[in-house]
C-alpha cells in the first residue's frame, strides 16, 4: 500500500491511499480537505481509476472525463494535481 | 419590499444535532416548506467536525476526545478539520434556494458573496475583516473564519465558523499531528496564523454582541430582512432521523 499527501500551492490537501496490482490501480482512496461538488463523485474517481497504469496523461483524463459527465466541479486543487499525487503514492508502493 | 428570511438561533446542541439540522433545512427548503434561513449555532459538548472528504483516522485524535467527552462528526460539506469550541467559536449556516440573485453558478464567486454578509458584519464590530479565497475570512492576514458549502437538491448550503477566542492548544490536542515532534511548532504557528474577535478587540465579546453584528452585516450585504423564526415540525422530525441514522453512525463518521 502506497501513501503520498501533497498540498496544493493556494489550494488544499490532497492525501492518496494506493493498492497497486500488475502495475495498475487495485484500489484506491482519495481524501484531503478540497471542495468537490457533488460530493458523491469522489466514489465515481476512484471507482474509474481502478485498473489505470500511472500515468499522468491516462489519469488526468479517467478524472477529467468523470468530472465532466457529473457535471462536477473540484475546488482547492486541479486534475493534475490529484494525479500527481497518486503517482508519487504509487512510487511509495510496496 | 425587501425580502424576508427567515432567522433562527438553535444555541447549544451536540455535533450530531448540529449537522442533523443543516441537512434538514436545506431538505426542508428543497420542498419550499421553509424560507431562506441563516441559523446561528454552538457545540455542547465541543466537537471535532471533518471535511466530507476527509479520514477521522488521520485527522482526529479519537482517544483525546474520547477522554476529554469531545464529539467528533463528518461533515456534508468538504474542507478541513476544525475545532469547535462551546464558548470560543460561533457557528451560523445560510440556506437558500440555487437560483436566488446572491448564488452564482461559479462556486468561488459564491463563497465571496455569502462570505460578504460576514465581512460586513465583522466590520461593524470594528474588526477589518476581508475575505480570503478560497474559503476564508481573514484580519490583518489571520483567519477568523473558515467556510464550506454544499450544493444539492437545487439548494446551497454553506456553514461556517467565526472565532471569538482561540484555543491552540486544545486544537492540537484532538486534532492528529504528523509528529509530536512538530506539535508545538504547530501550535505556534496556529498562533501566528490564527486570530479572534477576543484577541483583536482586546476585550471579552459576547455571543449576543457578535450575533447582533452578524445579522446587520447579513441584512445589507444581502439586502434582506431577518425575522426570527422556529423549525418546523418536519425539520424536527428529519433532524432527529438524520441525526439517528446517519450522523451518530460509524458508517458515516468513519466512511473515508
Amino acid at each position: 500500500m502506497g501513501k503520498a499527501a501533497y498540498k496544493v500551492k493556494d489550494g488544499k490537501m490532497i492525501k492518496i491511499q494506493l493498492a497497486l496490482e500488475n502495475k495498475k490501480i487495485k484500489d484506491l482512496k482519495i481524501t484531503g480537505d478540497f471542495f468537490l461538488h457533488p460530493e458523491e463523485t469522489i466514489e465515481e474517481i476512484e471507482k474509474n481509476l481502478r485498473g489505470h497504469f500511472l500515468s499522468m496523461e491516462e489519469l488526468v483524463h479517467v478524472i477529467k472525463e468523470t468530472l465532466t459527465s457529473k457535471r462536477a466541479v473540484l475546488l482547492g486543487a486541479s486534475f493534475e494535481d490529484l494525479a500527481r499525487c497518486i503517482i508519487m503514492a504509487g512510487e511509495r508502493n510496496d | 419590499m425587501i425580502e424576508e428570511w427567515r432567522l433562527l438561533d438553535t444555541g447549544l446542541n451536540d455535533a450530531f444535532y448540529n449537522m442533523a439540522l443543516d441537512e434538514a433545512i436545506l431538505i426542508a427548503r428543497s420542498k419550499n416548506i421553509v424560507p431562506n434561513t441563516i441559523r446561528f449555532y454552538r457545540w455542547r459538548p465541543p466537537a471535532v467536525s471533518i471535511g466530507y472528504f476527509q479520514s477521522m483516522e488521520d485527522e482526529v485524535d479519537i482517544k483525546t476526545c474520547d477522554k476529554l467527552g469531545i464529539d467528533y462528526v463528518r461533515r456534508r460539506t468538504g474542507g478541513g478539520a476544525v475545532y469547535h469550541d462551546t464558548e470560543g467559536e460561533l457557528t451560523y449556516s445560510i440556506i437558500v434556494n440555487e437560483k436566488h440573485r446572491l448564488i452564482s453558478r461559479n462556486i468561488q464567486e459564491t463563497y465571496r458573496i455569502l462570505c460578504s454578509g460576514l465581512v460586513l458584519g465583522l466590520r461593524q464590530l470594528n474588526i477589518p475583516a476581508e475575505f480570503k479565497p478560497i474559503n476564508d475570512i481573514v484580519v490583518y492576514g489571520k483567519k477568523i473564519s473558515g467556510n464550506a458549502q454544499t450544493r444539492r437538491i437545487n439548494i446551497v448550503l454553506q456553514h461556517g465558523t467565526i472565532l471569538r477566542k482561540v484555543n491552540p492548544r486544545l486544537m492540537f490536542r484532538v486534532l492528529k499531528v504528523p509528529s509530536e515532534k512538530i506539535r508545538d511548532k504547530l501550535i505556534k504557528s496556529i498562533e501566528e496564523r490564527v486570530t479572534s474577535i477576543s484577541d483583536i478587540l482586546k476585550r471579552d465579546v459576547s455571543f449576543d454582541e457578535i450575533k447582533k453584528a452578524l445579522i446587520k452585516g447579513f441584512e445589507n450585504s444581502f439586502e434582506i430582512k431577518l425575522t426570527s423564526g422556529r423549525l418546523t415540525d418536519f425539520e424536527e422530525e428529519m433532524t432527529y432521523k438524520l441525526k439517528r441514522e446517519k450522523y451518530v453512525m460509524k458508517e458515516w463518521n468513519f466512511r473515508r
